[in-house]
């Protein structure tokens, strides 16, 4: 005879809901690992505690490498909306105001964001699959043993280049889009340079620039470490390197997004 | 005593993989611990190191360094072998003021030397075969003059020829260091040449406890499954 509690388990209602608490309990327990891993981190960082050689070579690989990418995703995602912003407002007698909008635009959200994408993708997850790799065959574990601690030496410059070189990379990136939207915006519609440029300014404050860099800090910092702790948790061989690359990438696109949510709340409501 | 293990109990997902185990090694003392893949052999070595937490249970160290050499070497592969070598050298709070990197440079050279593989300071692991992984992660595993060394089946996966070697090495150490060692291993050629004592696990327990003689000797149940290589006795794979 199945009692009710047996049959309440059996059915596909319960499954579910099991499921779902499964997964919301994992994504607490990502949420409080990775909080964990950035305090500590932020802990040897107040403290000096930092190998800068260490430091310099991240930072080559975060700015240096991600660089091509991050211009080419940059510059090409400015010329696709200038050629369709531009040529319609040279059209309605706007002309003047495309290199304010394009500007504001690149400023305040594309050049920050898209460079975090191609960062994300570029350095975000090698960061992922390199530590995680290091888990899975036990180097982590050696360093442990050899009485380094880990977040000290893997997560401290690795967070710190991000933080240093993300801001680097959203000036070049937002130098290079807008000059990227000013040659598109000529071909498109035969709008002048000199027209472009001199309403550039017009729409950009200081505010615009504090924020983007502020903003460009946090990204950096959020994917080294996001991307470090999903590879410092990996287990079971490929299968799980894999798994935290693909995790590193996911959560550190909902990270920036939401980061950007909050400094659309905080600065321009 | 170097290490004394006492009453120790692991569990994962609800199953005793090592189910109230005791035992004592002492200084320049090399004991084997024996059984089936899944006994909880690897994990007693990572519970003494301390990369895993105890359940219940004690275990005592004498003061001074634990050392380990990895199943699969696990050296850095993004450092050549002197950085691999000197990592704790380099890393270390309580070291890294003690040395000049003169000095670190000597003491690799002489690491590497007593594991035969000198000048090759400036090779990476990947241009390195097997057998000279594990040497270098036995030289990397000495270079804080530890008073224990736990060896993680350091001889799996080799050809019989650099096994005898990496014996020779383990004896060798023992003898140089005066360390404490425990060596989890499957082969007997490895229990015969390096082991002073031997335990064997099955299922999280110590089910016989003995000299490298007394083991083969065959007159435990387990320990003769498991020296004639039989599929009939008392042990079946875990699941």
């Amino acid at each position: 005879m199945i009692t009710l509690k047996q049959y309440y388990r059996q059915s596909a209602t319960y499954k579910i809901l099991r499921g779902m608490l499964r997964q919301f309990g994992s994504f607490l327990d990502t949420l409080g690992k990775i909080t964990r891993n950035g305090i500590e981190t932020a802990k040897y960082i107040f403290h000096g505690q930092i190998r800068w050689n260490e430091v310099i070579e991240q930072c080559r690989r975060f700015g240096i490498s991600s660089l091509p990418i991050t211009l080419s995703i940059v510059s090409m995602t400015t010329i696709i909306v200038s050629s369709q912003v531009a040529n319609e407002m040279v059209k309605q007698g706007g002309g003047s105001f495309v290199g304010m909008l394009l500007t504001i635009l690149i400023v305040r959200e594309l050049g920050v964001i898209m460079s975090g994408f191609a960062i994300i993708s570029m350095i975000g997850s090698s960061l992922a699959s390199e530590i995680a790799t290091m888990r899975v065959t036990e180097q982590i574990d050696a360093i442990e043993v050899l009485k380094v601690n880990p977040i000290q030496y893997l997560f401290v410059p690795r967070v710190l280049s991000g933080i240093i070189m993300m801001p680097v990379v959203l000036i070049i990136a937002s130098v290079v889009g807008v000059l990227a939207g000013a040659v598109s915006s000529n071909l498109a519609s035969g709008l002048s340079y000199i027209s472009y440029f001199d309403s550039m300014w017009l729409g950009i404050y200081m505010k615009d620039l504090f924020v983007s860099i502020l903003k460009a800090v946090c990204f950096g910092g959020t994917i080294a470490l996001i991307s470090c702790s999903c590879g410092y948790y990996a287990s079971g061989g490929a299968k799980g390197v894999g798994q935290a690359t693909t995790k590193a990438v996911v959560w550190s696109f909902v990270a920036i997004v939401i980061w950007d949510m909050f400094f659309a709340i905080a600065f321009f409501f | 005593m170097a290490i004394e293990v006492k009453n120790l109990i692991k569990v994962y997902d609800e199953r005793r993989v090592i189910d109230d185990v005791s035992f004592k090694v002492r200084d320049s003392e090399t004991l084997a611990v024996v059984g089936f893949s899944g006994s909880g052999k690897s994990t007693i070595l990572k519970l003494i190191c301390g990369l895993v937490e105890q359940d219940s249970g004690d275990i005592i160290k004498s003061d001074g360094d634990i050392a380990m050499v990895f199943q699969y070497s696990a050296l850095f592969d993004s450092l050549n072998v002197a950085d691999n070598i000197s990592f704790a050298l380099h890393e270390r709070r309580d070291l890294r003021k003690k040395y000049t990197e003169k000095q670190i440079r000597n003491i690799v050279a002489e690491k590497l030397e007593m594991v035969g593989l000198k000048g090759i300071e400036n090779k990476f692991p990947s241009e390195l075969s097997g057998g000279m992984q594990k040497r270098v992660s036995f030289a990397r595993a000495i270079v804080t003059g530890p008073n224990s060394i736990l060896y993680d089946e350091p001889t799996s996966g080799l050809d019989p020829i650099s096994s005898t070697l990496i014996e020779d090495y383990i004896v060798r150490l023992k003898d140089e260091t005066r360390a404490a060692s425990i060596v989890v291993t499957h082969q007997m050629s490895t229990i015969e040449r390096t082991a002073d004592r031997v335990i064997m696990l099955y299922d999280g327990k110590i089910v016989f406890e003995g000299t490298p003689r007394e083991m083969l000797a065959k007159n435990n149940e387990y320990t003769k499954q498991f020296v004639t290589a039989s599929l009939e006795g008392p042990m079946h794979m875990l699941a």
